[in-house]
């Protein structure tokens, strides 16, 4: 029992507000577009690692509104190229400490992720992950029916399906979070350290002048500043545009559903590409499913019934014993999808102008390692290697990044 | 046996229970008694049960709550399948029904502990407990989720059928109450087709249990009327779920699932009751005005023995007077409103029942159990008195059944005056009608459901519009008419005061919720979980909205509400997916493959063989004699037309314009980032028709791919038509595939006649065929491309023809094997997502110099730049030694191992007796034939050596022999 918790029940009044609303100034050393994970935390990592903390962080509508409170808060470092690995696997090395760096249980739950293979030319895939994995250190293995029987008994291993598993990759340290607790707590630490946090702040304009930026104009009035971040989705290619940048960005929306909560049925996370599903329990005792992007750009967020009529089609594959379990909530949120499913990051042909954007599916993943990296950046001015692979000139030098088979459905 | 008379009346007229039969099932292992037409909660009730579940985090007692559906309170195991309504699931016999979260059962539940400690579990605890020490968390975490969650999966649930059925219909009314009623009879004297959609064993709606107003008059028939329409199809017992873009909406009924498109949507869903907030509010024996009453018109059963009524409205007078004539005694009638705001029905109760005018309740008394409430006056500060009873009544408003509306993208505001959430914009072709959209009595409900009706019909150009001034003097009498929902959502208190009953959320827990800063209606939700339960905000979302609104100073409206998700209703998987429609593809020789031994192989949708049992020996009966392999997996496309070769120079990366008529040519196709997508041979069968084939996985993507691009500008002059199921294909491979080949045919089969790449029109065995000469194989081989229906005719016939020749089928294995002797790449194994066709040895296939083409841009930039990486063939040092595909190729480095490469394929040649293979390595490595590196394998490194060119016949000699 945390002492926060006995002061709590034992005082009359309430416990201290997360954040605290600031006024708006008319000029910052940093803006920030964006107040969702990846925003926020470069807020954090600005603050606490370079003393920078004349920032805002400008967010439309609520901070998490967006991606960070869409996903399904897998959270895993078994990419396939060795630079994503080597990215990803910082990330969770962050997230491993935040509960305590917050103090504040962020409820990060190491229970395993599993992608199914159901072909032959899968199982060639995992292996190939898994030593590029093994080989950055991460720990990941391809594993067999019997091996995967022991760790998820519900999961139909028979030859009844149509697609019969035949192996998986197995990769203990992935697991899931509270995903909400992620963008509080950032949110919470770095207004501590003097950040200014602005919801309801939707920006209308970016200001250039002979090539460098000069400040953003929002809702809510003009603001200087010499250094614009753009770290949006969904919008991300129509904040650059403000700016004269062009992305090569499409945005396409990702659904996801939950169940009505059940006792714990499933302590891993099992993830198929070849059905294009994924599954995991949350401490609540929902199961949070998903799939891959729709197969078209779209800003609606609306959702669609074809997509939790498949889902759940292919859910039943896996898992027939679930075919009572009823569905009780689907949502949608937005994907930024580059050509090569790897984010763009770093400088732009505006000085002054940095994008942290084009996070596809992966997003939520990078949120802690993509902060620290961006607020390096942005107060050094030198682009870290960890990210230097993701720079937006990428795609003109055709130096792209392979994620595409490891990012593409396995959330 | 639990004795179902004690609260089982006289029977009711309108009741849906059968009292000539009875039938038991189980509740927590005790028999109930039941009749056909219960629900199990109507059951439970009737044999005196009040506690039917335990709460999510408290673990309090709750009861049947709603009887509506709507709140968590009846959830309860059934069998294998959990979280089941007890309060809409009709009893069946020999059910075996189970309260949920609950050890070691109902009444002595071990977690109910927990309600002493709330004071340390205040909303969001969790964030602030558990932290240290870290190594903890895990061991908290499994106490946590043990306690959470609510119903069982049993492992072993057997499955069961469910199907989906399409509907059309012009208009789709959702709700079979008064208004829905009257709006399909409304449309269909227009001329629509109409179905109504109705949750209930028959339509009616609150008809069908409330006690009517008196001003309602005598009540027609309306769902006989609708019954007899011939353009009405009533659905009953049918839930819509959801409603998307353009009208298409979900159903359930049973274990069917229905899609309906409809040309317009007219939602009479009604409402359900609005909690009120107030001390144990969720004590079982708080039932709401509702659920008292379907209890008592529908299953004749009494909600209670000692009934306090709570209320706002003279609704609640009229239960009151129910109740009595229905033999409960009503101890109290507890009116927020004034005496002089009460209409006429106030004074028909019994001479006992004690009536407090601007009074209100304050909180709910019993073990367990309601055994009385606290009384107070609305506004003095005065001690509540006491009153004792085993029922209390809420009936203080309703809140709009307007989750569909939300979904369907209407505009809804708060309304001051009404206190209600009410439709304010309609979208083109939704319409709303009766309770949800604000009517009270009973003709206010059937005319707008008449005009929802008409309007319908109107959008669908099926009627004239009905004239605005009929719509204007409607709204004036929805206004005109009594309040039904009273503006207060709660009332002082000092104990637990829930606003969620599904996470068990307290009116404390959101006040500290939004001082922490979760001020916003939607990061309040995220916060405190509320309105994520099993309810989804039926039963929250109103009250959170005005107790937020309050809060932060704001008003209702400017607060705002929560996104309504789909489902409307949650749904089960099993429904959701009906039947599995996911066809296999069989070849027309799949029943021969199976019996002449082979091991079968899913490919892609297709199966296929794999072997016949003995891989190394397939690939010698090819290399030495002769082989068939059926390969009618492949993409068959055939483009017509002028504009084909300017299509395909567009689509592959080669040149096709002067590709001669009768000659064959292999492709390679990029998408936009000149990453390698398919391959190919392309036939030119005549100056204007082409012949195509593409992978087998990729045959159904690729003729999208270029269906994409026709229409995007592309399609000038050219059709692309697949036909990749209209032909089997086989290829008959080995140096003796023309002898076997010419004895089926009088065709000359020799080399001047028929050489390599080419494609000749030929009769086999007096079947048309096209034959392609090509070698994916490396021996002399003929493509043999029939229509299917002859596919086994000619299959047999070679292999007749090949009996002399000792010919063997062969399987993907030994395939695999021959190609691989071949170098022959097999894209998606030995290419990736990055892989370009220059760096994957394919550069003399890449026509830079052509038109516009998809990649040329980046496959100029690699052109220029030189590969990074290369895809080349390996052997082994160590003989036997044969890498797994997917090993990385590294290099030895003081900070460790660093990957420089990676195998694609690797196989053991039965032809050369050693380890062949293909692999990515850096370009400058990968050039220099015989170069030494290694592979990572078990942890050790293995020696491998760069190798160019095919490992077999590298000048191709044998192809053309």
């Amino acid at each position: 029992m945390s002492f926060k918790l006995i002061k709590q029940a034992f005082s009359s009044g309430q416990p201290p507000p997360m954040w605290k609303p600031q006024p708006l100034k008319d000029r910052y050393d940093v803006v920030i577009i964006g107040g969702g994970g990846h925003g926020l935390a470069t807020a954090y990592y600005l603050a606490r690692e370079h003393g920078i903390t004349d920032v805002a962080v400008l967010e439309k509508r609520y901070i998490g509104s967006g991606g960070s409170g869409r996903n399904t808060a897998i959270v895993r470092s078994n990419y396939l190229t060795p630079e994503g690995v080597r990215f990803y696997d910082e990330s969770v090395k962050l997230y491993g400490q935040m509960s305590e760096e917050f103090d504040f249980n962020v409820m990060f739950s190491r229970r395993g992720h599993l992608t199914l293979a159901h072909t032959d030319g899968a199982v060639r895939t995992m292996r190939r992950r898994a030593e590029v994995n093994r080989l950055q250190g991460v720990d990941s293995r391809l594993i067999w029916p019997d091996e995967l029987a022991r760790l998820c008994p519900p999961l139909d291993l028979s030859d009844h399906p149509r697609y019969p598993v035949q192996a998986a990759l197995y990769h203990p340290p992935g697991g899931i979070i509270r995903h909400d607790a992620v963008v509080w707590g950032y949110a919470r630490h770095a207004v501590r350290r003097g950040v200014h946090l602005h919801q309801l702040t939707e920006v209308t304009g970016i200001t250039v002048e002979k090539g460098k930026v000069t400040g953003v104009n929002t809702r809510r009035g003009r603001i200087k500043a010499g250094t614009v971040l753009n770290v949006t989705a969904g919008w991300a290619g129509v904040i650059a545009d403000m700016a004269g940048v062009k992305l090569p960005i499409a945005t396409s929306p990702l659904q996801a559903c939950v169940t009505e909560p059940l006792k714990p049925f499933l302590d891993v996370i099992i993830v198929s590409g070849s059905l294009h599903v994924y599954i995991s329990q949350s401490d609540r005792g929902e199961l949070v499913m998903g799939a891959a992007v729709d197969p078209f750009a779209s800003y609606s967020m609306r959702g669609s019934f074809s997509f939790i009529e498949g889902l759940a089609g292919h859910m039943l594959e896996l898992f027939p014993s679930l075919r009572h379990v009823r569905l009780m909530r689907q949502w949608a949120g937005l994907c930024d999808m580059t050509p090569d499913y790897s984010p763009i990051m770093g400088h732009t042909s505006v000085d002054g102008f940095l994008v942290d954007v084009g996070w596809g599916t992966y997003g939520f993943k990078a949120i802690p390692v993509s902060g620290k990296m961006m607020a390096q950046l942005i107060a050094t001015g030198q682009t870290p290697d960890l990210i230097r692979p993701f720079r937006l000139s990428r795609f003109e030098e055709h130096n792209l990044v392979g994620e595409k088979g490891a990012a593409s459905v396995g959330h | 046996m639990l004795n179902n008379a004690l609260y089982r009346l006289e029977p009711q007229a309108g009741e849906t229970i059968d009292r000539a039969q009875t039938f038991t099932f189980t509740f927590e292992g005790r028999a109930v008694i039941a009749h056909p037409g219960d629900t199990i909660a109507s059951a439970l009730a009737a044999a005196g049960v009040h506690v039917i579940s335990r709460s999510f985090k408290y673990h309090r007692p709750r009861g049947v709550m709603c009887m509506a559906g709507h709140c968590p309170n009846c959830l309860v195991q059934v069998g294998d399948e959990p979280n089941v309504r007890a309060c809409q699931t009709p009893a069946e016999p020999d059910m075996v029904v189970k309260p949920q979260n609950v050890w070691p059962s109902l009444k002595k539940d071990a977690m109910a502990f927990t309600g002493l400690f709330s004071r340390f579990m205040p909303v969001g605890f969790y964030y602030k407990t558990f932290i240290r020490p870290q190594a903890m968390w895990p061991l908290f975490e499994r106490i946590l989720r043990r306690i959470a969650g609510l119903g069982k999966v049993n492992p072993a649930t057997p499955p069961d059928r469910y199907d989906k059925q399409y509907l059309h219909t012009d208009v789709a009314v959702v709700g079979g109450g008064p208004a829905g009623l009257s709006a399909a009879l409304a449309a269909a004297e227009q001329g629509a087709t109409v179905s109504l959609f109705d949750e209930n064993p028959q339509p009616g709606g609150h008809w069908r249990y409330a006690l009517p107003a008196p001003d309602d008059g005598p009540l027609p028939d309306l769902a006989a009327q609708a019954e007899a329409h011939p353009g009405i199809t009533v659905y009953p017992e049918t839930t819509v779920l959801s409603c998307y873009e353009d009208n298409w909406l979900s159903a359930r009924r049973g274990n069917r699932l229905f899609k309906i498109r409809a040309g317009a949507v007219i939602f009479a869903t009604g409402a359900y009751d609005r909690p009120l907030i107030f001390d144990n509010d969720e004590l079982p024996g708080v039932r709401f005005g509702g659920a008292a009453q379907r209890l008592l018109r529908l299953y004749g059963v009494q909600p209670g023995k000692r009934a306090i009524v709570v209320t706002a409205n003279d609704g609640g007078w009229r239960i009151a007077a129910g109740l009595q004539a229905a033999g409960v005694s009503v101890v109290a009638v507890v009116d927020e409103r004034p005496e002089s705001e009460a209409g006429a029905v106030s004074h028909v109760l019994q001479a006992d029942a004690r009536v407090f005018w601007r009074h209100t309740i304050r909180a709910a008394r019993g073990a367990g159990a309601v055994e009385g409430a606290d009384i107070a006056p609305l506004d003095a500060q005065v001690r509540p008195q006491f009153i004792a009873g085993d029922l209390i009544v809420i009936n203080i408003g309703l809140t709009p059944a307007n989750g569909l509306l939300y979904q369907a993208q209407t505009k809804i505001s708060y309304n001051e005056d009404r206190a209600e959430f009410l439709p304010e914009t309609l979208p083109a072709g939704v319409f709303a009608a009766g309770r949800v959209a604000g009517s009270h009595a009973g003709a206010t409900e059937l005319a707008e459901g008449r005009l929802a009706g008409r309007q319908a019909a109107a959008f669908l150009g099926l009627a004239p519009a009905p004239p605005s001034a009929e719509i204007t003097a409607l709204a004036g009498q929805k206004a005109a008419g009594p309040k039904r929902s009273s503006a207060r959502v709660d009332v002082p208190g000092s104990q637990k005061r829930f606003v969620c009953f599904c996470e068990d959320v307290t009116d404390k827990d959101l006040e500290t919720a939004i001082a922490e800063g979760f001020d916003s209606i939607e990061l309040l939700k995220r916060y405190s979980t509320i309105s994520m339960g099993p309810c989804q905000g039926k039963m929250c979302a109103a009250n959170t909205i005005h107790l937020c609104a309050r809060h932060t100073g704001q008003s209702v409206a400017q607060t705002g509400t929560t996104t309504a998700r789909p489902p409307l209703a949650p749904v089960s998987l099993g429904v959701l997916a009906g039947q599995n429609m996911e066809p296999v593809k069989r070849t027309a020789l799949d029943a021969w493959h199976r019996a002449n031994g082979a091991g079968m192989m899913v490919a892609g949708l297709w199966m296929r063989p794999e072997h016949y049992g003995n891989p190394p020996a397939e690939v010698q009966a090819v290399r030495e004699r002769v082989g068939l392999i059926d390969v009618s997996t492949l993409g068959k496309l055939q483009l017509t037309g002028p504009g084909a070769p300017d299509f395909l120079d567009r689509i592959y990366v080669n040149k096709w314009q002067k590709l001669g008529v009768g000659r064959v040519r292999y492709g390679v196709m990029c998408n936009d980032e000149g990453v390698v997508m398919n391959d190919g041979v392309t036939a030119r069968l005549s100056e204007t028709t082409w012949y195509t084939t593409t992978t087998s996985s990729g045959a159904g993507a690729i003729f999208e791919w270029m269906q994409w691009w026709l229409q995007s500008g592309w399609g000038g002059e050219v059709h692309v038509t697949n036909i990749s199921e209209v032909n089997a294909a086989f290829n008959l491979a080995g140096p003796r595939a023309r002898a076997v080949l010419q004895k089926l045919t009088d065709a000359d089969l020799l080399n001047e006649a028929f050489p390599y790449m080419h494609v000749r029109h030929l009769t086999l065995a007096g079947v048309a065929c096209m034959v392609m000469r090509i070698g994916f194989t490396g021996e002399l081989s003929y493509e043999i491309h029939c229509p299917t229906g002859a596919a086994h005719y000619v299959w047999e016939r070679l292999l007749d023809a090949g009996r002399d020749f000792g010919i063997a089928p062969f399987g993907v294995e030994a395939q695999r094997i021959l190609r691989l002797e071949k170098a022959h790449i097999i894209v998606g194994q030995d290419t990736d997502a990055l892989s370009d066709p220059i760096s994957a040895d394919m550069a003399w296939a890449v026509k830079l110099d052509k038109a516009d083409f998809l990649g040329q841009r980046p496959l100029r930039q690699v052109a220029q730049d030189g590969p990074a990486q290369r895809l080349v063939g390996f052997t082994m040092a160590r003989p036997g030694l044969v890498p797994d595909e997917g090993l990385q190729i590294v290099r030895p480095t003081a900070a460790g191992p660093e990957i420089i490469g990676w195998v694609t394929s690797s196989r053991h040649s039965p032809t050369l007796n050693q380890t062949i293979g293909l692999c990515w390595l850096p370009a400058p490595l990968a050039g220099q034939p015989g170069a030494t590196f290694t592979i990572r394998m078990n942890g050790k490194l293995e020696e491998a050596r760069v190798h160019h060119g095919p490992f077999y016949d590298p000048q191709g000699d044998r192809l053309r022999i």
